[in-house]
C-alpha cells in the first residue's frame, strides 16, 4: 500500500533540498475525474499532491516538454525533473531511455505501486454509477475501488469493472525503472495481454476496412493523441505540412526537399495515412500507456492499433517494450534467428 | 526548364520483343523537362554511346536517362559517355526496363505501359539529382590473409611475389592445412607434402610475408583500400627462436590427446609440433589439454628444456594490422561424423573417412604408409569405399556434390590395391563425375589396370560382426543386393566450410550461401570477389575444390587484390547518406541498422563517414524523422517517382 504521507515527505525532501528543478505528480482536477497533472516547485505545494485510481495520466510526455524547453535555453537549468510514474508509464522512460532522448541522470524517478488493481476508467465508472457525480475514488485493497459520489454516499466497486483497458492488460504494475518506490512490488499476471485485440483479429479483411473507415472517418486531426503521446516528441510530424523543424539554418535545399505527404483536412483517406503512420512509427516503442485512447475526443480505439503492432513485435521478435533500456530498438535490431517467413 | 535528354534501348530484341521501344521514346519526347527522347538497337554499344553523347551537344542536354538493361550492368557505361560529352556524371541516370520489365512480363501493351512509367519515374528523380563529384581516399598497399592451407598460401606468395606485403593469419600451429595431410596427388600421384613444402617454406621465408600462426581474426573494421584489422594471437607457450626441435618436452609430458593433424588415429601431448615439416618450426603447448599453467601444475617440460624455450607467462596478444585487401582461404573440414551414424562412423573403428584413410597411406602416417585397420592393426583383404557420403542426400545431410570425392576415392582404392597385393577394394557410386585434365583416364586405371570394383549403388546397412564390417547394398545395374564382409570401409564424406566460419564471416560481413560456404558477388563474372569491395574469395571456402581448382582461385584472387592494391587512390560512389541536424533527435537506430557501421553519434546526433557509406539507404527507410536521406535518392526523388508511376 502507497503511504500518501511517506511519498509526499520524500518529495519535500528531494524539493527541499534542491535537487530537482520542480516535480510532477498529480493533484484533485478542478473540471472531472481524473486527477490532474500537478507540477510542485515549492515544498508547500506537495500538500495537494494526490495518489489514487484516477491518477491516469500519463506524465513521462512532461520530459519531452522539459528536454525542448530547455534546448532553447541559452543557460537551462541543467537539474534532474522529479516524476512519479506507474509501471506502464515507467516503460515509457525505458523507451525514451533507450532511444537517447533522454538521459538518466535527467530525471528522479518515484514508482508507485498500483496496488494490484490499477486505474479507473471514467466512462466506465459513469456508466457504472449511472450518472450520478462521482467526487473520490479510493483504493480499497486488492481489485477493489471505494467510490464517493457526490452526495457523499460510499459504495465499493470490483476494479474489474471499471478498470481501464490498458490495465487490465497491463503487463508491470509497478515500475521497472526507478529511484525509489512506493508500495508493494509486485508483478502481475495479465492473463491473455493481448485480449482485445483478438476481436479485430477476427473480423476478415472487408470487415476490418469497414471498421477503420468509419473510426476514421469520425478524426476531426485536433492531435491529441500526438501531443499526449510521450513518443510522439519528434521536432516535425511527417503528416504536418507545417514545418515545426524550419529554423534560421534551414537552407533552401533543405526546405525544397519537403514533401507535402497528406492534406491537412480530415478527409478520411488523409486521416488513414495520418493514424497508419503514427501506428508504424510507434511499432517497438508503444508501452500501451493507452492515453491516446483516452485524450481522443471522437473515441477511436487507437489502442487497437497499437497494441496490435505490440503483439506483432512479442510474437515475431520476442520483444517486450520497454523493459530493458540496454537493448537495441525493435525497429533497429537484426538477428540472424528473426522471423522471415512473413517476408514475400 | 531542365534538358533532360532519354534514350531507349531495344536490346536487339530482349526489351522490345514485349516493350514497344519506338512508342516509349514518343511518349517520353512529351514529357515535361524532357527536351530529347530517341531509341536505338544496342544503347551500350559505341555508336548507340556516340548517339548519346552528340545529343548532349546537340541539343545542350543538361541530364541522361538510358531506359535499359540494370544499372548494375551498363550504368558505369553510360555516366561515362556523360562525362566523355562533358557531363556530370551523377546526372545520369538508369531505369531499368528490362530485368524489371520485358524479361517479366508478356503483355506488350501493358509492358509498354510499365516501361513509359518506369522512365517517366527515372527522369522525376533524375529532375532533383545533384551534380557530384566521386569522393576519393588513398589506398593501404598491403594484403591480409586468412586461411594457411595451400589457396592462403599460393595468395600470399603471388601478393607477396608482387610486391606487396602480406599478413598471412593462421588459427592453428602451422600452415600447410589439409593438402599437407594428403599422401599422394590425383591424378598424377605426385607426394602431396613433396609439392607443398616448398611453397610452405617459401612463404615463411619471403621477406613480404609476415606469417601469423595459432592466431585469428577478431575484428575488422574499415573499407576497401583501407581495412583495419585485429588479429588476437594466441600464447604457444615456446619462444620458437630458442626452441631447438629436440623433442625432449614431449617425452615428458603426461597428457595424451587424440592428434587432429592424424585426425585420432594417433595421440599427441600437451606440447607437441603438429608435424615435423611444421612451420613455423616449433612446439605448441596447448593450454587446453596441458594440466594446469596458473599456476603451474606440472611444469616438466619446462624442466627438461635445455634451451629455457618454454615460457608459462606468455600472453595472448591483439595486435593491429592496416591492410587494403582482404583474401579469404579458410578451406574445409569433413561433414561431421556425428551425422552419419547410419554408416556406422563413430560407431566402428575400422569405418573411416577419406582424410583418416589418407593419413593411412601417407608415408608420414601412423602406420608408415601402411594400411592397417585401427582396430586390430592387422592389413584389411577387402575394403569398401563409399562415395557421396552425406552429399547429394538433399533429405538427409547435404544437398550438393562434394566435387572431388570420385576422385580421391579412385585415388584410394588405386592406392590401397598398390598397397594390398591380393587385396580388393570396392566403390559404390551413383555417378563418377571425372571432368578434368586427366581425370577420366585415371579413374579408367584404376577399373582397368588395378582391379577396383565399382557398384553403382547406395549402401542400405552397415554393422558389425565376427570382427568384420558387413556392407550390404544394392548393385542398381544388374539388380542385384550385394553382401560384403569388409574389412575396414571408407567413407567419402562431403566437404563443408571449415569449422568457425560462420563467425568469421559475421566478422567480415561477407556473404555466405545456403550450404554456409562464401558467396561469390556474380556466379559467373566475379567468383572470386565477395559482395564487399576489397574483399576476396579462394579455395574451398567457397565450393568444394580440389587442388589445382584452389590453386587457380588463389592465384585469381590475388591478381584481383592487386588491381586494388596498385592503385594510389580509390574512388567512391558520392551517393551517400546525409544527416539534417535540425531534425535528428541522436536515437542512435540508424547507427544500428547501418550494415557498414559507417554511423557514429556525434555530440548527440548521427555523422555519416562518407567512405564507408554505401549508399543502401537502410538508415533513411529507418529513421522515424526522415533526418537522414540518401544522396539523389532523397525522400523527394522516392516520393515524385511513385507519383510518376502511379501516373499523376
Amino acid at each position: 500500500m502507497v503511504n500518501l504521507e511517506e511519498l509526499k515527505s520524500e518529495i519535500k525532501r528531494v524539493l527541499g533540498e534542491g535537487k530537482v528543478k520542480y516535480f510532477i505528480g498529480y493533484r484533485r482536477s478542478t473540471g472531472g475525474l481524473p486527477a490532474a497533472p500537478f507540477f510542485m516547485k515549492e515544498t508547500e505545494d506537495v500538500e495537494r499532491l494526490i495518489w489514487d485510481p484516477t491518477c491516469i495520466a500519463n506524465l513521462t510526455r512532461f520530459l519531452d516538454d522539459e528536454k525542448k524547453r530547455k534546448a532553447r535555453q541559452k543557460e537551462p537549468d541543467t537539474r534532474p525533473i522529479g516524476i512519479i510514474v506507474k509501471g506502464c508509464d515507467s516503460r515509457a522512460i525505458n523507451v525514451l531511455l533507450q532511444e537517447e532522448f533522454i538521459k538518466r541522470e535527467d530525471v528522479y524517478i518515484v514508482g508507485v505501486s498500483c496496488e494490484h488493481s490499477g486505474m479507473v476508467d471514467e466512462k466506465k465508472l459513469a456508466a457504472k454509477m449511472k450518472g450520478k457525480a462521482v467526487a473520490q475514488v479510493d483504493f480499497a485493497g486488492k481489485d477493489n475501488f471505494a467510490v464517493t459520489a457526490a452526495d457523499g454516499e460510499k459504495t465499493g466497486i470490483p476494479a474489474a469493472e471499471v478498470l481501464a483497458g490498458r490495465c487490465v492488460e497491463c503487463k508491470v504494475d509497478y515500475p521497472v525503472v526507478r529511484d525509489v518506490t512506493f508500495g508493494e512490488e509486485l508483478a502481475r499476471s495479465p492473463g491473455n495481454a493481448f485480449k482485445s485485440v483478438e476481436k479485430i483479429e477476427a473480423m476478415s479483411v472487408a470487415e476490418r476496412w469497414d471498421f477503420w473507415k468509419e473510426q476514421f472517418d469520425k478524426c476531426i486531426r485536433c492531435y491529441a493523441c500526438r501531443s499526449v503521446c510521450p513518443m510522439c516528441y519528434c521536432d516535425e510530424c511527417v503528416v504536418d505540412t507545417i514545418n515545426f523543424a524550419v529554423t534560421a539554418q534551414t537552407g533552401a535545399k533543405e526546405k525544397a526537399q519537403k514533401i507535402k505527404w497528406i492534406e491537412k483536412s480530415p478527409a478520411t483517406s488523409e486521416n488513414f495515412f495520418y493514424h497508419m503512420v503514427r501506428a508504424m512509427h510507434l511499432a517497438g516503442r508503444c508501452v500501451d500507456c493507452g492515453e491516446c485512447e483516452r485524450v481522443c475526443p471522437v473515441d477511436i480505439p487507437l489502442r487497437f492499433l497499437n497494441k496490435k503492432m505490440e503483439k506483432e513485435a512479442k510474437e515475431l521478435f520476442d520483444y517486450d517494450v520497454g523493459m530493458n533500456p540496454e537493448l537495441p530498438s525493435l525497429v533497429s535490431s537484426f538477428r540472424d534467428e528473426d522471423a522471415e517467413d512473413f517476408i514475400r | 526548364m531542365k534538358r533532360t535528354g532519354v534514350f531507349i534501348c531495344h536490346c536487339g530484341i530482349n526489351i522490345a520483343r514485349t516493350v514497344d521501344v519506338k512508342k516509349v521514346a514518343e511518349e517520353l519526347a512529351n514529357y515535361p523537362g524532357v527536351a530529347h527522347s530517341e531509341d536505338y538497337i544496342y544503347m551500350c554499344s559505341d555508336p548507340g554511346q556516340n548517339k548519346i553523347i552528340d545529343a548532349i551537344k546537340e541539343n545542350n542536354l543538361d541530364r541522361v536517362v538510358v531506359s535499359c538493361c540494370s544499372p548494375t550492368l551498363h550504368e558505369t557505361t553510360f555516366r561515362n559517355a556523360c562525362k566523355a560529352a562533358g557531363l556530370n556524371q551523377y546526372l545520369c541516370e538508369i531505369g531499368n526496363i528490362r530485368e524489371q520489365c520485358s524479361w517479366v512480363h508478356e503483355d506488350r501493351e501493358k509492358a509498354t505501359e510499365k516501361a513509359i512509367k518506369i522512365t517517366k519515374s527515372t527522369v522525376q528523380r533524375l529532375l532533383r539529382n545533384e551534380a557530384l563529384e566521386p569522393i576519393s581516399v588513398p589506398v593501404t598497399r598491403r594484403s591480409l590473409v586468412i586461411g594457411g592451407g595451400i589457396a592462403g598460401i599460393q595468395s600470399a606468395l603471388d601478393l607477396a611475389n608482387s610486391g606487396y606485403e602480406v599478413v598471412l593469419v593462421e588459427r592453428s600451429p602451422s600452415i600447410g592445412g589439409h593438402m599437407i595431410q594428403l599422401s599422394e596427388t590425383f591424378p598424377t600421384l605426385d607426394c602431396s607434402q613433396c609439392i607443398l613444402t616448398p611453397k610452405m617454406v617459401e612463404a615463411s621465408k619471403h621477406p613480404n610475408i609476415k606469417l601469423m600462426t595459432y592466431s585469428e581474426v577478431e575484428d575488422v573494421s574499415g573499407y576497401v583500400g583501407n581495412f583495419k584489422v585485429k588479429i588476437r594471437k594466441k600464447p604457444t607457450y615456446v619462444d620458437p627462436n630458442k626452441c631447438v626441435l629436440c623433442d625432449e618436452c614431449s617425452k615428458v609430458c603426461p597428457v595424451v590427446v587424440p592428434d587432429e593433424f592424424d585426425l585420432g588415429l594417433t595421440g599427441r601431448n600437451a606440447i607437441y609440433i603438429p608435424f615435423p615439416q611444421a612451420i613455423p618450426a616449433t612446439y605448441t603447448l596447448d593450454s587446453k589439454n596441458c594440466p594446469g599453467l596458473v599456476p603451474i601444475a606440472c611444469g616438466k617440460c619446462a624442466d627438461v628444456c635445455e634451451a629455457g624455450a618454454i615460457d608459462f607467462d606468455m600472453k595472448e596478444e591483439i595486435i593491429e594490422e592496416e591492410v587494403g585487401t582482404i583474401i579469404t582461404a579458410t578451406g574445409f573440414d569433413l561433414y561431421g561424423k556425428e551425422n552419419m551414424a547410419e554408416y556406422g562412423y563413430g560407431k566402428y573403428a575400422d569405418v573411416l573417412d577419406g582424410l583418416q584413410f589418407e593419413r593411412l597411406l601417407s608415408a608420414s602416417g601412423p602406420t608408415g604408409g601402411k594400411v592397417l585397420r585401427p582396430s586390430d592393426h592387422k592389413v584389411p583383404k577387402e575394403v569398401v569405399f563409399i562415395q557421396c557420403s552425406g552429399s547429394r542426400d538433399p533429405e538427409m545431410h547435404c544437398a550438393y556434390c562434394s566435387k572431388i570425392c570420385c576422385m580421391y576415392t579412385a585415388k584410394h582404392a588405386m592406392l590401397y590395391q598398390h598397397n594390398v597385393h591380393g587385396g580388393q577394394s570396392y566403390v559404390f557410386y551413383i555417378d563418377i563425375r571425372s571432368g578434368g585434365k586427366g581425370y577420366e583416364e585415371f579413374v579408367q586405371r584404376a577399373v582397368e589396370d588395378d582391379g577396383v570394383v565399382y557398384l553403382r549403388g547406395k549402401v542400405s546397412k552397415i554393422f558389425e560382426e565376427d570382427n568384420k564390417i558387413k556392407v550390404w547394398g544394392v548393385d542398381t545395374l544388374t539388380g542385384k543386393n550385394i553382401e560384403i564382409d569388409a574389412d575396414m570401409v571408407v567413407l567419402a564424406m562431403a566437404m563443408r566450410p571449415s569449422d568457425g566460419m560462420s563467425e568469421l564471416t559475421k566478422k567480415l560481413k561477407i556473404a555466405v550461401d545456403k550450404d554456409g560456404f562464401l558467396s561469390e558477388a556474380h556466379p559467373k563474372l566475379k567468383p572470386v570477389e565477395s559482395v564487399t569491395a576489397g574483399m576476396f574469395l579462394a579455395g574451398a571456402a567457397q565450393a568444394p575444390k580440389d587442388i589445382p581448382e584452389a590453386v587457380a582461385q588463389a592465384s585469381g584472387a590475388a591478381a584481383k587484390a592487386i588491381t586494388i592494391l596498385s592503385q594510389e587512390q580509390l574512388y567512391h560512389s558520392p551517393a551517400v547518406a546525409e544527416v539534417n541536424l535540425n531534425l535528428c533527435t541522436g536515437c542512435g537506430m540508424c547507427v544500428d541498422v547501418c550494415p557498414y557501421d559507417a554511423i557514429s553519434l556525434e555530440d548527440g546526433k548521427a555523422a555519416v563517414n562518407d567512405v564507408l557509406c554505401e549508399g543502401c539507404g537502410t538508415c533513411a527507410a529507418t529513421c522515424l524523422r526522415a533526418a537522414i536521406q540518401t544522396r539523389n535518392l532523397t525522400p523527394l526523388q522516392v516520393h515524385e517517382m511513385i507519383k510518376a508511376s502511379l501516373g499523376g
